[in-house]
């Protein structure tokens, strides 16, 4: 081994090269809070191994981002737990730029003569943030892609924003062009100048040094010095330990980073960004029309400026911080001010009802596009996952076919019996009140025979029977749900009193001037009706409906049956 | 430096040593899995796929191209194309082979002139029964599953390691 050892420094001198490398002075001794570059170093690190590993699936287009997003995360072996980290790392980085920032504000270390390695710093924070925000769009769901819709947005909304904008997203819209841009930006330029960066900031920290507490004399840092390896190096890789452990910790917590449904440019999501760019949307809130440049552009811009001007802003003799007051509370309100606007930002979204609500729809589209996923997405990719689902097969069909004349789910036309919560009690019970009812048998022009039953006639209680009679003739599909007291009360009026029974049958094979209610809103009579309406134990001479017999497949048909009839359940479910 | 402080510093070195490698392995332990999917998942045999009448094929063999719905990590297409292969009447029964070589891989051609496959990479050669003839190849052309109802041929498709001398499918 040492021998090999020998072998290897004869022929690239890699051991010394590493000794220069590790081998520095650090004045005053090793520190804990000298750890943040050093942990910031090690998060970049380990996020371009994991990118790279989440560009051994990810496969950046307009179709298949999202679906191999879903399938990196979902089916491949630990993709959740890798994508999740990734996810994670990226909060963890801003979270110790941000201490990092406050470590050397607090030393003084942006004073001369290491100005150049604090603006470096500050270029390397904004990529930071660069990264989080080309990040959020790639997996091409609902969040990334409304998120970065108003980043964007708020771009072309600067004056002379407009043409970047439309370079960024490679034209007016989002789409294939957008995803390419975003990517090369993420995986190739962020990353390539990142480590440009770094190097020279790494480089510019080996002239300079570190920065130790002030109250120490020349006397006692010399003194007290300490080797960065392995006494510095320890600390460090201590504290990534800690950061590391964190990061699994909320990546198991979290089961990973979150994946929302497929990008759908016709929805209206809830659109929030990242938990570290919630300042910046708060402040939105409040400038509006000509002011939101204020907001968007001038005062961010101020506090770039702030920042980088800083060793200027800073004239005082020493680095003592009672000497710095006012570059020490420049900064201090800067943090204030973005913490407590984030605090708003979460405290509003918190109480605000509908958002909750938008979040509550969004996380089971989400569930429901991702378990339709594993069965592959349709090449279409995106929200073409959906049409996995049969019951989205059959409302596609409905549309087509039906929709011209009934409505479902609150669409469609009105010339023939709407069949939102058909065959539900509330339904039966406003036909029978009023079968000419827009809702009902309004739009059609024949079926006019059957009277409308006022309270006078029937009183609610009494029609309540009839109705439970009535859903009963419906058969085994709904047998678990009636009240056997008032179906045989229903059973009473509907031969006595209300004399229902001089035109509707209910026995198999018979037929009135009303349909035969046997089975009536069953998914097999149903398809009975949209076979042929105008047999004479169902509309007889005065359907109007066409047949659909012959027009489309039994499957499909038994398929807008079973959907229809399910419209009962659906809002049994929803009292 | 005192001993005392020499033995501090190694114990340091060693803990830089055992976090670091720990470090290095949260990603790299569950990379392994995560790179090697998705191997060992067990393949489903596919269907029989209708390549046409019976009557289309005679003792020349026909090129017939094989088309199925398949799902491509995670995508799923409808009705692609999935490859190829030679089918050919022998002593009245029809056969067919896959038109990959069993050598590398690539698509043998028929020459009707010859009365020969040909594989135009390296020169290989088989006769109409599929016996290697001339060449790398290591075994004849493959097989494939072939089944006729009513009039109607339909095939099995399936790949087979290259290069070795025995049929396996993969």
């Amino acid at each position: 081994m040492a021998r090999l050892g020998d072998w290897i420094e004869a022929r690239t001198g890699l051991k010394t090269a590493i000794g220069h490398a590790l081998d520095e002075d650090v004045a005053g001794g090793a520190r804990l809070r000298y750890v943040f570059g050093s942990v910031l170093t090690f998060l970049f690190m380990q996020q371009v191994v994991l990118g790279i590993l989440l560009a051994f699936y990810y496969s950046p287009s307009a179709a298949s981002a999202w679906a191999s997003t879903a399938y990196l995360n979902d089916q491949v072996t630990a993709g959740w737990f890798l994508r999740g980290l990734h996810h994670h790392g990226s909060s963890a980085m801003v979270v110790v730029v941000i201490l990092h920032l406050l470590q050397v504000v607090w030393a003084g270390a942006y004073r001369a003569p290491r100005e150049v390695n604090w603006w470096t710093g500050l270029a390397m924070g904004g990529l930071v943030l660069a990264f989080a925000l080309t990040g959020y769009l790639l997996p091409w769901d609902q969040k990334g892609y409304w998120a970065t819709q108003v980043a964007t947005g708020i771009m072309g909304s600067v004056p002379g924003g407009e043409p970047m904008q439309q370079v960024l997203q490679g034209g007016p819209e989002y789409g294939n062009l957008t995803i390419t841009r975003f990517y090369a930006l993420h995986v190739f330029v962020l990353p390539i100048s990142l480590t440009l960066l770094l190097v020279g900031h790494l480089a510019l920290f080996r002239k300079h040094g570190v920065t130790p507490p002030v109250e120490l004399s020349e006397a006692e840092l010399r003194r007290k010095t300490q080797p960065f390896w392995p006494n510095q190096l320890f600390l460090d890789v201590l504290a990534m330990t800690a950061c590391a452990a964190v990061l699994v910790a909320l990546t198991y917590q979290t089961h990973g980073a979150e994946l929302y449904a497929p990008a759908d440019p016709a929805s209206n999501f809830v659109a929030r960004p990242e938990w570290y760019f919630l300042f910046l949307y708060q402040l939105l809130k409040y400038f509006e029309g000509p002011l939101q440049i204020i907001a968007t552009v001038l005062l961010p811009g101020a506090v770039a400026v702030m920042l980088f001007a800083l060793p200027w802003i800073d004239r005082a003799k020493s680095r003592r911080p009672r000497d710095r007051v006012v570059a020490l509370s420049l900064v201090a309100v800067l943090m204030a001010g973005v913490t407590a606007l984030t605090g708003l930002a979460m405290a509003e979204d918190a109480s605000n009802e509908s958002y909750q609500h938008g979040l509550e729809v969004a996380e089971k589209e989400a569930a429901r596009a991702r378990r339709l996923a594993l069965e592959g997405v349709p090449a279409a990719g995106g929200v073409a996952v959906f049409d996995n689902d049969p019951k989205e097969k059959t409302r596609k069909l409905f549309k087509e076919h039906c929709a011209t004349c009934h409505t479902i789910e609150g669409h469609g036309g009105a010339e023939a019996p709407s069949f939102d919560d058909y065959g539900s009690r509330a339904w039966l019970t406003g036909l029978i009140r009023n079968p000419r009812d827009p809702k009902f048998y309004g739009g059609t022009k024949a079926h006019t025979t059957m009277e409308p039953l006022p309270v006078e006639t029937a009183s609610d209680a009494e029609l309540a029977a009839v109705v439970e009679y009535v859903l009963g003739l419906g058969g085994a599909e709904v047998a678990g749900t009636l009240d056997a007291g008032l179906v045989a009360q229903g059973k009473a009026l509907w031969d006595g009193k209300l004399e229902c029974s001089g035109c509707h049958e209910i026995e198999a094979g018979k037929s009135g001037t009303g349909p035969t209610l046997l089975g009536r809103g069953s998914a097999a009579w149903i398809a009975r009706v949209i076979n042929d309406s105008s047999q004479p134990d169902l509309y007889g001479d005065t359907a109007e409906m066409p047949k659909f017999a012959g027009k489309l497949s039994p499957a499909e048909i038994e398929s807008l049956a079973q959907f229809i009839g399910s419209q009962r359940a659906a809002s049994a479910a929803t009292p | 430096m005192s001993p005392e402080t020499a033995s501090r510093r190694g114990l340091l070195k060693l803990g830089v040593g055992v976090l670091g490698c720990g470090l290095a392995a949260i990603p790299a332990v569950p990379a392994i899995g995560y790179v090697v999917h998705p191997l060992g998942r067990e393949r489903a045999a596919g269907d029989f796929l209708a390549v046409g009448e019976r009557k289309q094929f005679g003792s020349t063999p026909v090129r017939v191209d094989l088309h199925a719905d398949r799902t491509d990590a995670w995508s799923r297409e409808r009705d692609v194309k999935l490859g190829s292969c030679w089918v050919v009447e022998r002593e009245g029964q029809l056969q067919a082979f896959s038109s990959a070589c069993p050598h590398l891989g690539c698509a043998v051609d028929f020459d009707p002139a010859e009365v020969k496959f040909k594989c135009p990479c390296h020169r290989s050669a088989f006769g109409v029964g599929g016996d290697v003839e001339a060449g790398p190849s290591p075994r004849p052309l493959d097989t494939l599953e072939l089944q006729e109802e009513g009039g109607l041929v339909a095939i099995r498709f399936q790949r087979f390691r290259q290069g070795v001398p025995a049929k396996e499918p993969v």
